[in-house]
């Protein structure tokens, strides 16, 4: 049990650094300009005030949490390695696993907050416009937190035996990856590349499908959902939560056991 | 009895650096004991391999071979961990915390209480002579500031085995002098103390032990008064004349007294005679054939 307060306020101090972090704060803004630009460009449409703000609110939503995400995952460890902060609070009586777990808490409680403001800020300008929030849209919201959730886990296993540059690379590439996947398994459905196609099809089964997380526009159970029409249900939301627990717990153990085997020169 | 707190069993670590993996030998197999209650100092030039040693024995750094123990306890276990306290060499904290916060994180590390934590805190950082500075940012801490905080979360456990890595390096010498006699106040509170330095006047003045460390070798390790050479080395002799001073150095079988009297006939003022003796930085150049860094 003591091994979970410790983790906890390794947490809650990986998310007092975010909060004091000035950078972090220059996305946010970021993100609430992108989120006022939705009123503009609301404006010059024509009666699709609804349909643009909800598009271009909910990208920058994602698109925000992702890119924190990335930015903030892969410096969490390398920070700590690179600051030598690591060599008091290693010699603490901790596990180095709960080192890498409160970590990535601290950045879920981040993330949290980061999506919550932006999520505020986009149910504002909606209310500013006089439309109606659809339910659809906490949905939504929450399937981004979830998917930014999982790059961020990703984020933190590279960082855990990479430099920031090169984790900040491969978490970009296989968001992207993860992001086309069921055209990229479709493409090497197609065609017959050998054994180089198997490594392909392990290499597509291990990348986090974020496709799941990125409904609308999409075919779910035989049936269209959209954003701006009918949307995912909260038992689905259920089952992209097992799935991003399920992946983000994969990818922290293997984390832990890379950092677990390092040497803090 | 004596209890051994810490012991160095043939630790070594090869380093594999490069594109090509070239094996460095940064430390050779170093045995050494630490006793309860005692100061041993680990005594060695920059790059010896005295923060190697110590790094893994606080498992920061996993040994290629030999075994290390804390309190009976192999390392690196949470349960050798329990009752130490490390200051690291150039401590770095997060800077964006205040020193109050700082300790509270590391207490809340170690598994203290709010209660505990917060009397600890206070009472350390008064200790350290933080109090006024206990709400300021680490940031804006000076570099002695940092090795003084660096202490109390050191000692937040009242740890009875404290490591200090170089802990008097960067520092002025009144904050040399202030680290020194806080080492000697935990030791008088029967805790435990390792500490790293290559500057010889500390060991003299704080060990009750040294292990000299040379190119990642223990090269001689034991009491101040065993590892020093009890022989006489010379005498030194200064006498003053109307030239001015004169210093004489005479070899152990030379007559002193003769050489003495020659002196007052020759009508010169016998200064001083000090018989010299080995001292801690002739063992060091006779050990390590010279290069010796010496800061103080």
């Amino acid at each position: 049990m003591t091994a979970v307060f410790r983790i906890a306020a390794l947490g809650v101090n990986t998310f007092r650094e975010a909060v004091r972090n000035r950078v972090l704060y220059s996305l946010l803004l970021f993100a609430v300009a992108l989120m006022l630009s939705a009123l503009v460009l609301g404006k010059l449409s024509l009666h699709e005030e609804g349909r643009i703000t909800r598009d271009v609110g909910l990208g920058g939503i994602s698109l925000f949490g992702v890119l924190i995400a990335i930015f903030v995952g892969v410096n969490l460890v390398y920070k700590e390695l690179d600051k030598k902060t690591v060599f008091s609070l290693v010699c603490k009586p901790i596990h180095r696993y709960e080192l890498i777990l409160g970590k990535f808490v601290g950045m879920v409680l981040t993330l949290a907050v980061q999506l919550a403001i932006m999520a505020a800020v986009l149910v504002a300008v909606l209310a500013v416009q006089h439309l109606p929030v659809e339910p659809g849209l906490y949905r939504a919201i929450v399937l981004c937190f979830l998917e930014s959730v999982v790059v961020a886990s990703v984020a933190i296993l590279f960082s855990s035996f990479s430099s920031p540059f090169l984790s900040g690379a491969f978490t970009l590439g296989l968001f992207f990856v993860g992001r086309s996947l069921p055209e990229l398994r479709e493409v090497t459905s197609k065609l017959d590349l050998g054994a180089g196609g198997r490594v392909l099809d392990a290499f597509l089964y291990v990348v986090p499908d974020l496709r799941l997380f990125y409904v609308s526009g999409s075919l779910i159970d035989g049936h269209w959902v959209s954003i701006h029409g009918d949307f995912i249900a909260w038992s689905y939301v259920a089952s992209t939560l097992v799935y991003a627990v399920g992946y983000a717990a994969v990818a922290l153990v293997l984390a832990s056991i890379f950092f677990s085997r390092r040497d803090f020169v | 009895m004596s209890e051994v707190v810490v012991r160095a069993d043939k630790l070594g670590k090869t380093f594999r650096l490069g594109l090509f993996k070239k094996r460095v030998e940064a430390v050779h197999e170093v045995s050494f004991e630490v006793e309860r209650g005692e100061i041993l100092g680990l005594l060695g030039p920059n790059g010896a391999g005295k923060t190697t040693t110590i790094k893994m024995l606080m498992g920061l750094i996993f040994p290629s071979r030999g075994k290390a123990e804390i309190f009976g306890r192999p390392v690196p276990t949470i349960e050798s961990k329990r009752e130490l306290g490390f200051l690291p060499e150039s401590p770095y904290f997060y800077d964006y915390l205040t020193g109050q916060e700082l300790l509270d994180l590391m207490g809340q590390l170690c598994g203290l209480d709010r209660a505990t934590r917060t009397r600890r805190a206070g009472e350390l950082l008064e200790r350290v002579g933080l109090g006024p500075a206990r709400d300021r940012p680490l940031r804006k801490y000076s570099k002695g500031m940092l090795q003084r905080i660096g202490l109390a979360q050191a000692l937040l456990n009242d740890p009875k085995l404290v490591v200090l890595d170089e802990p008097m390096s960067g520092l002025d010498p009144i904050g040399r002098k202030e680290v020194r006699d806080l080492i000697l106040e935990l030791r008088a509170e029967g805790r435990t103390i390792l500490f790293s330095t290559h500057i010889l006047s500390d060991v003299e003045l704080l060990c009750d032990r040294v292990a000299i460390i040379a190119q990642g070798r223990l090269l001689e390790s034991g009491p101040l008064h065993r590892i020093l050479s009890p022989l006489l080395l010379h005498t030194e002799i200064v006498l003053e004349s109307a030239a001015g001073l004169e210093l004489v150095q005479l070899d152990p079988a030379a007559d002193v007294n003769e050489r003495l009297r020659v002196a007052l006939a020759e009508g010169r003022r016998v200064v001083s005679v000090t018989p010299r003796k080995e001292s801690l930085e002739d063992l060091f150049v006779r050990e390590l054939g010279g290069s010796v860094e010496r800061a103080s």
